[in-house]
């Protein structure tokens, strides 16, 4: 009874993601892909994924953008507000690798990874729409599936 | 008068409607907005830093990647300002296919600002509607370059591909579905009832105050300034050209100016489709040293890049001024002073289009 009961509550939760999206210093590229999401031709919501951009009800963080030094702090502080069980998603090269902004002259800190945990990431400048939503549906029932068995 | 202020608010960093991060504190008494002031800077990358020493072939994707909303304009302008500085000549079919990919990221951008405003004001079936219609004038892109943002389409001397027949007549059926939807959904913006109670009359900016502002693009356009670069455009100018101008100076007026500028950007595409010679779209040339200021009409406004390269076509000094920052500045001394509620600032911010990656750089 307990096993279905189980197997019920993890099947509502892989369809049940709230994101939150926080830009650290993109080009804009990656913001409209993330965006482009919405519209009707990908359909975010059928897969039950609702974008906010408030992290206190998030369950997992879109990052964009090579984070630049004015957000190193701001970034953890976002990180923090986001209640358990969590995870983030480094969108595009620059939460990677900081793509063509990671040169000499350059006013970047990357990787995001040095700041908070990145759980995943999707590669591409700027990566399609399609990716980014194939990349939370295969990451949210790892981590949300029996959660409050996990030992922290 | 002493300036009583009750409270100051702070709308942003992080904020439900914007997509990216800028902060605006807000003075208010009551619902008035008595005085906002901007603050930016979460997002300076230096990418002027960057380009330094570089040569054009490196400072080309890195030009298009100072914003992503409008990389064709960037690569565009970049391009041809060192085609000022070498002196070559892009052949005519090649210089037709610019027009053709400048225009449809025009009416991408447009239709994402027009996006934005439509879903800060919480229409968001109209909202729906632009953003779905993007996603067609994208696929346009996609067919052309071979890549929805960050194309890269541009060069020296010519683009990168031709355009085949049967691309263009796929563009061309593109544009007539496109022309019809916009139609409808100009009719929805301009004809709702709700819609103009939110846009109507609010955040105005007058013509003495676009000046003083120096507001550029279609803020300015709305305000009944008549400026728009593409007027001196040597390709624009064959095909014939005229900048869209309203006179209230309001939201509404903003976003209509951007919907009548989707209508045109689809009249040009079409006549440059039917003027386009054959031949050749990749010239060659060599690239030289010199210096140039060169301004080309960005989605937002006036796109300016002075650039002073070596004899090697190295990029020695770069200054980008992209248009929104006159915008920003335009829209909060001036828009969004007098504002009657705090739920106007955020739909006023948006509709003089920011772009805060561009702005920074």
């Amino acid at each position: 009874m307990t096993d279905l009961l189980q197997k019920l509550k993890n099947a509502v939760r892989s369809r049940s993601i709230h994101v939150a999206y926080v830009d650290t210093g993109s080009c804009n590229g990656c913001d409209i892909e993330v965006l482009a999401c919405l519209s009707p031709r990908y359909d975010l919501e059928q897969y039950g994924i609702y974008v906010h951009n408030n992290p206190r009800e998030a369950d997992i963080l879109l990052v964009i953008g090579c984070c630049t030094p004015q957000w190193e702090d701001k970034l953890k502080e976002v990180w923090e507000k986001i209640p358990e069980p969590k995870a983030a998603i480094a969108i595009g090269n620059c939460p990677v690798s900081g793509c063509v902004f990671n040169r000499e002259g350059g006013y970047v800190n990357p990787p995001v990874s040095k700041h908070i945990p990145i759980a995943a990431s999707v590669p591409g400048c700027p990566p399609r729409p399609t990716e980014i939503i194939r990349a939370v549906l295969s990451l949210a029932p790892t981590i949300f599936a029996d959660y409050e068995e996990k030992k922290p | 008068m002493k300036k009583t202020v009750d409270v100051s608010i702070p709308v942003g960093p992080v904020h439900p409607c914007w997509k990216e991060p800028v902060r605006i504190k807000c003075e208010t008494r009551g619902e008035h907005v008595i005085g906002t002031e901007v603050e930016l800077g979460y997002m300076k990358k230096g990418i002027e830093r960057i380009m330094q020493g570089r040569p054009w072939q490196e400072v080309m994707f890195l030009a298009e990647r100072v914003c992503g909303i409008c990389s064709v304009v960037h690569n565009m302008v970049f391009i041809e300002a060192m085609e000022t500085i070498s002196e070559i000549t892009p052949p005519p079919r090649a210089a037709y296919l610019r027009v053709v990919v400048n225009e449809l990221d025009r009416m991408a951008s447009h239709l994402i600002a027009n996006f934005s405003y439509c879903y800060t004001i919480e229409h968001e079936t109209l909202a729906m509607y632009l953003l779905n219609e993007r996603e067609y004038v994208l696929d346009m892109l996609e067919m052309i370059t071979g890549n929805r943002v960050n194309t890269a389409y541009m060069i020296p001397g010519g683009v990168r591909y031709d355009l085949r027949e049967e691309d263009a007549a796929t563009l061309r059926a593109t544009l007539d579905r496109l022309e019809e939807n916009l139609r409808r959904y100009t009719k929805m913006f301009a004809g709702g009832p709700l819609i103009a109670l939110r846009s109507k009359g609010v955040g105005i900016l007058t013509k003495e105050e676009a000046l003083e502002a120096h507001a550029v693009g279609p803020t300015a356009r709305a305000s009944g300034i008549a400026v728009d670069c593409r007027s001196n455009h040597p390709t624009y100018q064959e095909i014939g050209f005229e900048p869209v101008v309203r006179t209230e100076g309001d939201n509404y007026a903003r976003i209509m100016v951007r919907f009548e500028e989707l209508m045109q950007s689809i009249g040009l595409i079409r006549r440059a489709l039917a003027m386009m010679p054959e031949g050749p779209v990749r010239g060659g040339g060599e690239c030289k040293g010199g210096k140039v200021r060169y301004s080309g009409e960005a989605p937002r406004g006036e796109l300016t890049y002075f650039i002073r390269a070596d004899r090697y076509g190295r990029v020695e000094e770069i200054a980008i001024q992209t248009p929104s920052i006159m915008n920003i500045d335009a829209c909060t001394h001036y828009m969004l002073k007098g504002v009657i509620s705090i739920a106007d600032v955020t739909s006023t911010f948006i509709s003089s289009d920011p772009c805060i990656a561009c702005n920074e750089r």
